[in-house]
């Protein structure tokens, strides 16, 4: 029998699939994020716990991957860009995928209780179940505002980061959820307007895919205009120093010319790029420098 | 009388051919590796919060 027809369930998963299942490349801005949370936070936390504490929102962000690639594994199925994950190639089966990643899911908050205190425990709680029942259960394959809803899934880490450090939640940490919450939407629609078309196919209802690339050229030039504000806010308010204003000031403003290329790019009536969707690409790829840097500009204005 | 020793030789389906054999083989050790090494950082990192724990707060609670 020659290697192409080896019965993949029946050899097993590759180690690496049990990793493939936590989406790490998804993990890197979760990680950063939650962090940050910790570093700007106002008080001392033993910085054994705070490592610990960053394991736990990593294990949690993987677990609510593997518990969406179990649930979305017939659509995975269909779509290019996910159709070699490991339960829709067969080298996973979807039962084991399920019990990893609620495994991992209880096992992340356990560790974070013990660890710290029950409010960044709770708060972990709260984010994996978002995650999983309300982002992919419920709005995914119902709206075109899956993205912005379910946005909230992903800024939690700062939240649970500074919640893990002081055992409270207080503006800064809400404001910072704020940011990544409005960031979430104009990030994914640039990607999705280059890559609706496997969205398309597997009937998950992406804002081009619904109301057409014009519509989501428009909410993203939108989205980052409110966007830019709401990363000002921190400072205003005296929360942050002069670094992270001046870096929201300059970044925003980076921004909003991304969002302004795409919006003004050379495209047909339809909104459909004349130019291979360069300035979404440009965008897309900017749109992570630029929270990496603002959350960073944030953590060196609180260390210095 | 004496313990059964452990098995030399990985007991994988009969009728496989050798490729196969080893590749399942190998996928096998690298999943224990995986397993030994969650198993051994999730060791560590309960005796780690022990002991910060007590030597912070001198008690677990």
């Amino acid at each position: 029998m020659s290697q192409t027809t080896l019965p993949t369930i029946a050899l097993g998963a590759e180690a690496s699939d049990w990793i493939a299942l936590l989406k790490p490349r998804v993990l890197t801005l979760v990680v950063f994020t939650g962090a940050i949370g910790l570093v700007i936070a106002p008080t001392h936390i033993n910085p054994l716990m705070a490592c610990i504490a960053i394991l736990c929102i990593t294990i949690a962000a993987g677990a609510a991957g593997a518990i969406n690639m179990w649930y979305d594994r017939d659509i995975d199925a269909i779509m290019k860009r996910t159709a070699t994950r490991p339960i829709p190639a067969g080298r996973v089966t979807p039962d084991a995928a399920l019990a990893y990643g609620v495994f991992l899911a209880i096992l992340s908050v356990v560790l974070m209780a013990l660890a710290t205190n029950l409010v960044a425990a709770a708060t972990l709680a709260i984010s994996i179940a978002f995650y999983v029942f309300v982002y992919t259960v419920w709005l995914k394959r119902r709206t075109p505002q899956n993205i912005v809803i379910g946005g909230a899934a992903g800024a939690f880490p700062p939240v649970i980061g500074w919640a893990a450090a002081t055992g409270h939640i207080t503006l800064l940490p809400i404001l910072l959820f704020a940011i990544i919450f409005f960031w979430t939407p104009p990030h994914f629609w640039a990607l999705s307007l280059y890559a609706s078309g496997d969205y398309e196919r597997a009937g998950v209802p992406m804002l081009p895919v619904v109301k057409g690339r014009r519509h989501t050229r428009i909410c993203i030039a939108v989205y980052t205009l409110i966007l830019v504000p709401i990363t000002l806010i921190p400072f205003v308010l005296g929360l942050t120093g002069r670094i992270y204003g001046l870096a929201a000031l300059a970044l925003g403003a980076a921004f909003v010319a991304y969002a302004w290329r795409v919006l003004y790019e050379p495209q047909d009536a339809t909104g459909k790029s004349l130019d291979r969707d360069r300035a979404a690409r440009a965008a897309f790829k900017y749109s992570i420098l630029y929270l990496f840097l603002l959350f960073g500009a944030c953590a060196v204005d609180r260390l210095i | 009388m004496p313990l059964d020793p452990m098995p030399k030789t990985v007991a994988v389906p009969s009728g496989w051919s050798a490729e196969m054999q080893t590749e399942y083989k190998r996928r096998r050790r690298g999943r224990n590796l995986l397993l030994l090494a969650a198993l051994a950082g999730f060791c560590i990192i309960i005796y780690a919060i022990a002991i910060v724990k007590l030597h912070e707060y001198g008690q677990m609670w």
